[in-house]
């Protein structure tokens, strides 16, 4: 690829600038969280930004964000862009849309997407992903036959025609959604996130007396671009593939089959064979597909250098039409995380044996696994509280996995405290999952039990979003898998893992999360790591016994 | 013993990793010296008591003559960042003795498959639990199990061999009783051990943040009661009679007893000393809007002062695994002076990045073994000291008054050995390039800093301090678009000023979640006549006269429905619903100016209540003693030195002695102003003069 543009940056300038676009799309995620109104953004991390060019191809993203957010950011711009064409965007525009197809897979996700003019030209855009608290439809579910019971889908939009909000437009989407305060709340913080950075990224091009963003974008994607094809280069040429089942729905159960392969400088992903879409919310449209299949690859090859628009020039994806990874509309897709995540475990099961130390073993948290409870209070207000909570992740070729931390997405948890605070739902454990981790030389990260009573005077309306309890996360050349998700009410009865129910008032829910696989064979790890874990309760006695064989007087 | 001599002297002491720095003030005898002198790790009272003494010798003054001593200590955050704290046991609600461990479940670091987070503070083994709940409205659902929290106790302390105990119930930020009964129950069975309560160290909502906080400061209560037993034992010894102040992560100063109870407000000390000083500096040379810039060996720390005053944060995050990334430490609520640390400091190793073959600088830093390259000592990574030498701000010659000589030959190999050839340069470009990167990181931090608050660096003035800071503050004010540079007098030790003139005080808060509107003025009322008197007793006991103590409420407020408070001030601690516009107009003003947008029609609720309670603050000359020579401009030229700069090339600058300089001098840059401890670079289309406190005043055009 010859780029003309680029020879004008020393490698010094090019730092600073870098350093100071990654900074202002950071300081643009800060106004997001501090405005927004949601717990899913402000206690849960469910976001993204990502600052681009004139063409929509990112530049820099936010730190720690969520990876197939700032990867699918720059797709759906160039899906404004040919809708609205450059010429017809005007400052204080911006576009909205959360249509699973053309953004991040699922109808929850808001895109908005502000343009960035500096002297009066157009030089970039500011983009914000959030997970709203709720549009409309069956609450975020999994169950959904179609899409259109998923929710509200909003077409590309603007959301404010020069600074002006469209009011028609607001009134027509709040009209739809269950808690319109939170939503349009929640919109204004992106809104805020998207001028902050547009305001940033002016006040760049004055201080560096830069015409406009193009030329310092292409340096920087080459030099990605660069970076992550010497990572691929380094691993040798061939074709490695791994198949993975997960409980998909009912007995449609969930078949991934992956072949990675490599050529030179070059990398191919493909899902021949994976199984087709199915009838319920758990399909995966493309976009998401491609973002978690080149996330992991990242991760693994090339995790120093900043990530853009060039990171993943080396890297196709491709999946069957009609299939689970690349269904057509209008399939429901609301749980789409549920087969997304599943494609980190999958991949790094493809290259285990051509980079065993570059991989982890599946994680427990991937797919996530999500509860919404909606009712109302005892004061008959109504509540809409996702509980997000993360399994464990797979254990590494030199460490143990985390405990409870997100993978692949990055969703944490928040605290219990400001949860009861915002609804009538009362946690009465949030707890480590002893010999939830996979066995092995290194073990899995633990999963976790969260019991959550409701404390109501009506029935409450629960919908579950799991995987994981009949396909554990399994462990990496002899690391044995982790502990299953399981979700039970107090008199041991289980409700289906992937549906909605009423549940009468009073009523407990216990929910554990699933652990991360272990990595390598459990008799060869380290006595005094096993006697540590016995000590802290992580393993049972049985469990260091019978598996891994440690004599206990 | 001399009964009729004043004892009117002050010292300030700051133990830092490398030294332990000493300022006397004695306003009565017109008397001020500092010193400096090697930390003696293994018992930092062996250097803190022989610098006393010495500094007394040198001014002629006897331990009596002491009014006091105020002392600022890296004890906590070297505990902390060593992991060589107490062994403490956890005891919480039941269902919660892994809140720590499981904390935010969040990755600092997207691409990092290999993650290392901060090793958690107590180990689940001694994390035990007994039943208890109180709901979120504070309504007791499960009672206090006191046998099981006796079991408990006594499983920690006899089998696991606890040296310190921490209670951390949930929702104890708002019903504290059970924690309380704990207390009472824990002090029974051992009354002198050390006790942590979440509802003492940190009473604030989210259970994680706020047992971590509790947990840390058990781990380093042993410690600090050891240390400060010791060290009032030996200024008694050293015949001290005065009062012994240590200095607040928040700026204050407090008694040794409080130091004792919550160690862990002590853990910015250092850095908020720097503010301090920055703080008087301001005030003496009236300016309104200050940017304080301190920058050292290791790191730079920028501060927003307004009339004054720096602004406080809530929030600090200790022990990061992986320095200055932020999520990568452990999340303490403790009230600090808001200043941003950034990674670049004197001692900042430069260094390509193989994979985009990029020149990084920092956060790795040469510290003082081996030390920069110029040192001699053994270095041979180049530093952002060391492209000051290359590029002629510094004098190989003159470093630290002559007392270090500067190897500039070597430096330069070292730029041509491992930075030019990676990134096509010659070494003088390399070293500029260096500065380019170090300096454009900290505009970066403090724009962003500045930006967060709502706020433009081009309405402030810029204070700059420490070792490196005016090194640098010439070319960072550029970046920022300042006009006015300050430099005090002294630059290089003036962190150490902010001791001598910090206030004793104290902040207190309360968790009380409410909808404005709906706020129970009367329990409000009286949450502040609790922590009123809360705050004036421990100032009294600090020696503070009642009625100079100064209030300070706050609120922290919200948008219902968001997460993150901002602060506003409230007109009164007696409030009523007649004070109600007031407030809602200022929250409105806050909201706005930080995010640029005000939500007019969405409700407004309260999360915290603050009381910051100070006493007055001391003022200093810091001109006394000083020797009054002769002096005039023609007098103070040393020389001249050719400096390299960014787009200019090399220019011949002149340089000047900073002690000869005169008051009202007035000459253009380019120049440098040299002083023992730092060098001052003043560029290109500037005018410099010194005005009537001795502070070197930089106008850029």
């Amino acid at each position: 690829m010859t780029d003309h543009s680029i020879e004008n940056f020393d490698p010094i300038s090019l730092e600073i600038y870098w350093s100071r676009l990654i900074s202002i799309a950071d300081e643009a995620a800060t106004s997001l969280v501090r405005t927004a109104f949601s717990t899913i953004v402000r206690e849960s991390n469910d976001y993204g930004t990502v600052v681009m060019d004139r063409n929509g191809d990112s530049i820099s993203e936010n730190t720690g964000g969520i990876a197939s957010f700032s990867c699918i950011l720059p797709r759906t711009t160039k899906a404004f862009l040919a809708k609205f064409p450059a010429e017809t965007w005007r400052p204080g525009d911006a576009v909205i849309t959360n249509d699973p197809w053309l953004a991040t897979g699922h109808l929850p996700d808001f895109t908005i997407v502000s343009p960035i003019f500096h002297d009066d030209r157009l030089v970039g855009f500011a983009g914000s992903i959030s997970h709203s608290p709720d549009v409309g439809g069956s609450l975020w579910s999994a169950d959904c036959q179609e899409i259109f019971e998923e929710g509200i889908r909003i077409r590309p939009a603007h959301l404010l025609r020069g600074g002006a909000w469209n009011e028609e437009f607001l009134d027509l989407l709040l009209g739809n959604v269950r808690l319109p305060e939170q939503v349009f709340g929640d919109l204004g913080a992106q809104v805020v996130a998207n001028d902050v950075a547009a305001r940033r990224v002016g006040d760049f091009l004055s201080d560096t007396k830069l015409r406009d963003l193009q030329t310092l974008s292409n340096a920087f994607h080459s030099r990605s671009d660069d970076a992550m094809r010497r990572a691929i280069a380094g691993v040798p040429d061939g074709v490695y593939s791994a198949i993975l089942e997960a409980d998909g729905f009912d007995d449609q159960t969930t078949r991934i089959v992956c072949s990675v392969a490599i050529n030179g400088d070059r990398m191919h992903i493909d899902y021949e064979g994976t199984s087709p879409q199915v009838n319920r919310g758990i399909n995966c449209v493309l976009n998401y597909t491609h973002a978690y299949s080149v996330y992991p690859i990242k991760c693994a090859l090339d995790p120093l250098s900043p990530r853009n628009e060039g990171s993943y020039r080396a890297i196709t994806v491709s999946a069957p039409g009609r299939s689970i990874l690349n269904p057509v509309f209008p399939a429901p897709c609301n749980a789409r995380q549920l087969t997304g995540h599943l494609l980190a475990g999958v991949i790094y099961r493809a290259l285990a044996e051509v980079l065993p130390e570059k991989v982890i073993a599946d994680s427990g948290g991937a797919p996530s696994m999500r509860a919404v409870f909606s009712g109302l209070n005892r004061e008959r207000q109504a509540f809409s509280q996702v509980l997000f909570a993360s399994g464990g992740m797979g254990a590494a070729p030199h460490k143990d996995g985390l405990s409870t931390t997100a993978f692949p997405t990055n969703v944490g948890a928040g605290s219990i405290e400001a949860y009861e605070n915002v609804a009538p739902l009362l946690v009465w454990k949030k707890l480590l999952r002893t010999d939830s981790g996979g066995a092995g030389k290194f073990r899995g990260g633990l999963g976790q039990e969260i019991e959550v009573e409701l404390r109501t005077d009506t029935p409450v309306r629960m919908s579950l979003l799991a995987d994981r309890t009949k396909y554990p996360a399994s462990g990496l050349l002899g690391g044995q898998c982790g502990g299953p998700s399981e979700i039970l009410f107090e008199d041991g009865t289980k409700p289906h893992p992937k549906s909605r129910t009423t549940v009468a008032a009073g009523r407990k829910v216990t929910l554990r999360y699933a652990g991360g696989g272990g990595y390598g064979d459990p008799r060869s790890r380290d006595r005094a790591a096993v006697l540590a874990d016995l000590e802290n309760g992580y393993i049972s006695v049985d469990a260091a016994r019978q598996i891994y064989g440690q004599e206990i007087a | 013993m001399a009964t009729t001599r004043q004892r009117s002297a002050r010292i300030g002491v700051d133990v830092g990793g490398t030294f332990t720095d000493l300022v006397l003030h004695d306003p009565v005898r017109k008397l001020a010296r500092t010193g400096k002198l090697l930390t003696t790790p293994e018992d930092p009272s062996i250097a803190i008591v022989a610098g006393i003494s010495r500094i007394l010798t040198e001014a002629g003054l006897q331990p009596a003559d002491l009014h006091s001593i105020v002392h600022g200590t890296t004890l906590v955050t070297n505990t902390i960042i060593e992991r060589t704290g107490a062994t403490v046991g956890l005891i919480t609600t039941a269902g919660f003795r892994d809140t720590i461990e499981i904390g935010r479940e969040t990755r600092y670091d997207l691409y990092d498959l290999f993650l290392e987070l901060p090793p958690v503070i107590v180990p689940r083994s001694r994390r035990l639990e007994v039943a208890e709940r109180v709901t979120a409205d504070g309504d007791t659902l499960v009672e206090l199990d006191e046998r099981g929290l006796v079991e408990a106790s006594r499983r920690l302390v006899e089998e696991s061999g606890a040296e310190a105990l921490a209670v951390s119930f949930m929702h104890a930020y708002r019903a504290p009783n059970h924690e309380r009964r704990a207390a009472q129950i824990i002090r029974e069975l051992y009354p002198t051990l050390p006790l942590s309560l979440s509802c003492e160290v940190a009473p604030e909502i989210r259970e994680f943040e706020r047992t971590t906080t509790t947990c840390a400061n058990a781990y380093v209560q042993p410690l600090m009661h050891k240390y400060l037993d010791k060290l009032e034992a030996k200024l008694e010894q050293l015949g001290f009679r005065g009062r012994l102040y240590i200095m607040l992560s928040s700026g204050g100063i407090t008694t040794p007893q409080e130091a004792k109870a919550y160690p862990i407000r002590l853990i910015e000390s250092g850095p908020a000393a720097g503010a301090m000083a920055a703080s008087f500096i301001s005030k003496v040379a009236g300016l309104n809007r200050v940017i304080s810039y301190d920058m050292g060996g290791t790191t730079a720390k920028i501060c927003l002062i307004e009339n004054c005053m720096p602004d406080h944060k809530f929030d600090f995050e200790a022990g990061r695994v992986r320095r200055f990334q932020k999520g990568s430490g452990m999340p303490l609520k403790v009230s600090v002076v808001d200043m941003i640390e950034i990674g670049a400091g004197g001692g900042s190793l430069a260094r390509v990045d193989p994979a985009s073959k990029l020149l990084k600088v920092g956060p790795r830093s040469a510290g003082s073994v081996p030390g920069p390259v110029c040192y001699g000592r053994g270095g041979e990574e180049p530093t952002v000291t060391d492209s000051d030498l290359v590029l002629g701000r510094l004098d190989p010659g003159y470093f630290l008054g002559g007392e270090m000589k500067l190897d500039l030959d070597h430096v330069r190999r070292a730029f041509a050995d491992k930075i030019a050839p990676s990134v096509g340069l010659g070494d003088q470009e390399a070293a500029l390039g260096v500065q380019r990167i170090v300096d454009e990181m900290m505009a970066a931090a403090t724009r962003m800093h500045l930006a967060e608050k709502g706020k433009d660096p081009r309405d402030y003035t810029m204070i700059a301090f420490g070792g490196a800071g005016p090194v640098h503050a010439f070319n960072l004010a550029r970046l920022l678009k300042v006009k006015r540079i300050v430099v005090p007098l002294g630059a290089g030790v003036a962190s150490a000023l902010g001791f001598l003139v910090a206030p004793p005080a104290t902040d207190m808060v309360r968790t009380q979640i409410s909808a404005l509107d709906k706020v129970n003025w009367s329990e409000i009322n009286s949450l502040f006549a609790d922590m009123r008197a809360a705050g004036l007793r421990l100032l009294s006991d600090a020696g503070a006269d009642p009625d100079q103590v100064a209030y300070r409420p706050t609120a922290d407020m919200r948008h219902r429905g968001q997460g993150f408070e901002i602060s506003v001030s409230l007109p009164s601690l007696v409030l009523s619903d007649s004070d109600l516009d007031t407030i809602r107009a200022k929250f409105f003003e806050v909201y706005k100016a930080q995010f640029g947008r005000a939500l007019e029609g969405s409700p407004i609720e309260v999360v915290n209540w603050r009381l910051a309670c100070t006493a007055p603050s001391v003022n200093i000359d810091i001109g006394e003693g000083r020797e009054r020579t002769e002096q005039s401009l023609e007098l103070a030229r040393r020389g001249e030195r050719d400096v390299l700069f960014e787009e200019k090339g090399w220019l011949a600058c002149a340089v000047y002695d900073r002690y000869k300089l005169p008051t009202g001098c007035v000459f253009i840059g380019p120049a440098l102003v040299e002083e023992r401890e730092s060098t001052c670079v003043i560029g290109p289309g500037s005018k410099a003069h010194i005005d009537k406190s001795a502070n070197l005043i930089i106008e850029i055009e």
